[in-house]
């Protein structure tokens, strides 16, 4: 056989034919993560054909995350989806730890009602999950088509996107619309000239590894029962990069990760093992995780910025949804992304037959996609939290307030006797002093974090 | 089966394995996890079905993919229909059967191919892996068989349908055999690259209807498995270099430098100049504009 004179699955650029009268499927949705399997499912249930097309050999295979679901969008999509999602464990636990490298506060709480249904948030497997989702778009009619990339953009006579190339033999595929859940970094959104910020102060890369560990050990450890799990966000982890970290449970293994800012990564010349090694070996995280096997280490890029790096969202043609649309919410103590993407895959799902039914893909029309986006959580969240993404990464928040916290907290609780106990508000002022935070930095970060979070 | 088997004239028939591709073999107790998302075919069994479709191309003689396993089977036999099979069969039995019961089940299968000419299979499975399978078939079927085969050559004279083929005998020697008639071929891992299926075969196969034909019984023996081992992961097969090549090119050929894709280059450069020059290649493959 010749040998092709691209790599498989390498761009191909865009390429002009004649509209098609009569296109091959109604819509074509690139990429079966939640995104895409979200916006499948809606058209196929409005009995619109639908080709679902995954470079990977089933839906999730090349997909990682943390690891925590927040299930409530599937309410309207899959009702009592808690009976059969494919779920680790149901988090009832959630702990916020702020860290310096020799200290560690957290905010630990639990709530019985999480761990009942209609439940929060879950521990999942993603290609465990991405499979699940995706099967119910097939079983409402969807066509999934895996192992097959989408390498290009197919454009009509007036320059509307028509459909896309693939890297099969014969591999073009025309559409009356094409939906690009393609992930961060969308190859497809920047091919369609949509996406105007791609700069690395955007993108944080997530890395991870899975560390093995029989399933009564994990509960000694993390306090809990049955099928009851923990997720813990970290602040002050990452010694001078921005981020942060994360520890998840798994039924038996446990997930540990951090999220860093590309820049800071490659100014300090770390790696991200070298990181996560360090968070592993904190007096506060050793003991969760000692004697583990690793079993699995993952990275992938997270858009970070929100609404701040957000492509147009729609073109003639084409709608974008998900991480391909930086609608992954990065806020602190919030890192919710699959709930993002099924959310705006939902929408991108119902304009799509709105779309169809007015026979109408322009970008006119399709501008009816950010309307609805707005009177959504998937874009109403990331308009409120606009302030938030800068706040999080600022130096104050990742290093100089964890100081402040651990030494106020250190100093409150150390027994001192028998020289008399100092007030708060001076082991306060002299916490401040010593971890270089200024009132003032304290009354504006203080102002913008209300604006966002308040 | 997807289409009526057994067109008149020489056909080529391929056994194909739905085995796991990534068993999770536990390497303390040996105890092993299967998950069904990564089984599909061998190396080595995808090898056959290359080697048969361009043997196939060659005479014109059509492909037919067969199969003795359990209804999950079919995703190969759909694969192969998509890569250019013209027809596929699968007799049902159970995953994991020794192989006699295998060999005797394809053989049920190749019974029912007017005109069968060539059995392709790999050479051995990647979970039993015993490779008795293809010498079991040949003995059904009355057949030569040619093993561990590593390379078919279709550019010699072709007037009746003969080729050759190169195997690999022990202690790194090759034979070359002619093939002017019947015979079951097995073929090691590696030795080629299975074609990509164009979209629209890939789009019309994939509900393709493969009605099972029945299994056979299995087969009573005297002789039974009393203890197995743990398994252990197989190692990767890869292809054999051309034995006429170098000791040194053979071990750059062994470990992907300089086969088949633009040889690696090594530069002492300044980071800026790098970046030029990953920039530039990136621009090459069609990465950036
Ligand atoms: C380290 C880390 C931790 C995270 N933790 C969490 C968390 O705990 N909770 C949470 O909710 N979110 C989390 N996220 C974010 C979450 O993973 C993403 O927001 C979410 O996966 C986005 O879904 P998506 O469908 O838009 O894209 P993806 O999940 O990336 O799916 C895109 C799909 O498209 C396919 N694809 C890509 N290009 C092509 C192409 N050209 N042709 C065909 N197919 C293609 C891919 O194979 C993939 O299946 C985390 C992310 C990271 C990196």
């Amino acid at each position: 056989m010749s040998k092709p004179d691209r790599p498989q699955g390498a761009p191909a650029g865009t390429k002009r034919i004649p509209t098609p009268t009569e296109p091959d499927v109604d819509v074509i949705v690139v990429g079966a993560g939640p995104a895409g399997a979200a916006a499948a499912l809606v058209l196929a249930r409005a009995g619109r054909s639908v080709y679902l097309l995954e470079r990977g050999p089933f839906p999730g295979s090349k997909n990682m995350y943390g690891g925590v679901i927040y299930g409530r969008i599937l309410d309207t999509l899959i009702p009592r989806w808690w009976e059969e999602a494919p779920v680790q464990r149901w988090v009832t636990r959630r702990a916020t730890m702020v860290m310096t490298p020799t200290q560690a506060l957290t905010i630990d709480y639990r709530t019985a009602a999480w761990g009942e249904a209609p439940y929060n948030g879950a521990t999942a497997f993603r290609p465990d999950f991405d499979a699940w989702l995706a099967d119910h778009a097939v079983a409402a009619g969807a066509t999934l088509v895996p192992s097959t990339t989408a390498v290009g953009l197919l454009r009509g006579d007036r320059g509307q996107i028509v459909g896309v190339q693939t890297d099969r033999p014969d591999g073009d595929l025309t559409a009356r619309l094409v939906i690009a859940c393609d992930g961060v970094n969308s190859f497809l959104a920047k091919e369609a000239g949509l996406y105007h910020h791609p700069e690395a102060e955007h993108f944080t890369l997530g890395a991870k590894e899975v560390l093995a560990l029989p399933r009564d050990e994990i509960e000694k450890r993390f306090g809990l029962r049955g099928l009851e799990g923990a997720d813990f966000e970290i602040i002050g982890c990452t010694p001078g990069i921005a981020g942060g970290g994360f520890i998840y449970t798994n039924l038996e293994s446990v997930a540990v990760g951090v999220v860093l800012s590309l820049e800071d990564l490659k100014r300090s010349g770390k790696r991200p093992e070298e990181l996560i090694a360090g968070l592993k070996a904190h007096p506060a995280v050793a003991p969760l995780v000692e004697g583990a096997e690793l079993t699995e280490y993952s990275a992938h890029l997270i858009p970070e910025a929100g609404l701040h790096m957000m492509p147009e969202l729609y073109g003639p043609g084409m709608l974008v949804a998900g991480d391909a649309g930086a609608f992954c919410l990065a806020a602190g103590i919030w890192l919710e992304g699959v709930n993002f993407a099924i959310g705006s895959g939902k929408v991108a799902g119902e304009v799509a037959v709105q779309a169809l039914r007015a026979g109408d893909t322009s970008a006119t029309f399709l501008g009816r996609y950010q309307d609805a986006l707005t009177d959504t959580f998937a874009l109403a969240d990331h308009i409120k939290l606009q302030g938030a993404p800068a706040l999080v990464m600022s130096d104050n928040v990742q290093r100089r307030y964890p100081e402040l916290v651990c030494s106020l907290v250190e100093s409150l609780f150390t027994v001192t006797n028998p020289t008399p106990k100092k007030g708060a508000l001076r082991l306060a002022r002299e916490a401040a002093k010593g971890s270089g935070v200024r009132l003032r930095d304290l009354a504006r970060d203080g102002w913008a974090a209300l604006r966002s979070y308040g | 089966m997807a289409e009526p088997a057994g067109p008149a004239g020489p056909t080529i028939a391929v056994a194909l394995k739905w085995v796991d591709l990534r068993p999770d073999i536990d390497r303390v107790t040996g105890a092993t996890h299967h998950d069904v998302r990564f089984f599909g075919c061998s190396a080595a069994d995808q090898a056959a079905l290359e080697h048969a479709l361009r043997i196939g191309e060659r005479f014109g003689w059509p492909v037919v993919a067969v199969s003795a396993g359990p209804a999950e089977a079919d995703a190969v036999l759909r694969d192969a229909l998509a890569v250019g099979a013209s027809a596929a069969i699968r007799v049902d039995i159970e995953a994991g059967a020794r192989s006699q019961h295998s060999a005797a089940a394809l053989h049920d299968a190749l019974a029912t191919i007017d005109g069968l000419r060539l059995v392709c299979c790999g050479d051995w499975s990647l979970d039993r892996g015993s490779g008795s399978v293809p010498a079991f078939v040949a003995a059904h079927l009355g057949w030569g068989q040619a093993l561990g085969l590593v390379g078919v050559d279709l550019d010699g004279d072709a007037g009746d349908g003969a080729f050759t083929v190169t195997r690999r005998l022990d202690q790194g020697r090759r034979e070359v055999l002619r093939i002017d008639g019947p015979a079951v071929l097995s073929f090691e891992g590696g030795t080629a690259e299975l074609r990509r299926a164009p979209l629209a075969a890939v789009l019309r196969t994939r509900d393709a209807a493969i009605v099972p034909l029945a299994g056979p019984p299995a087969p009573h023996h005297r002789l039974r498995v009393v203890h197995r081992g743990p398994d252990r992961p197989r190692a990767r097969v890869l292809p054999p270099p051309d034995a006429s090549l170098s000791p040194r090119e053979r071990i750059l050929a062994l470990t992907g430098a300089l086969v088949e894709r633009t040889p690696p280059r090594t530069v002492v450069c300044e980071p800026d100049d790098a970046a030029d020059l990953i920039l530039d290649q990136l621009r090459a493959w069609g990465y950036l504009d």
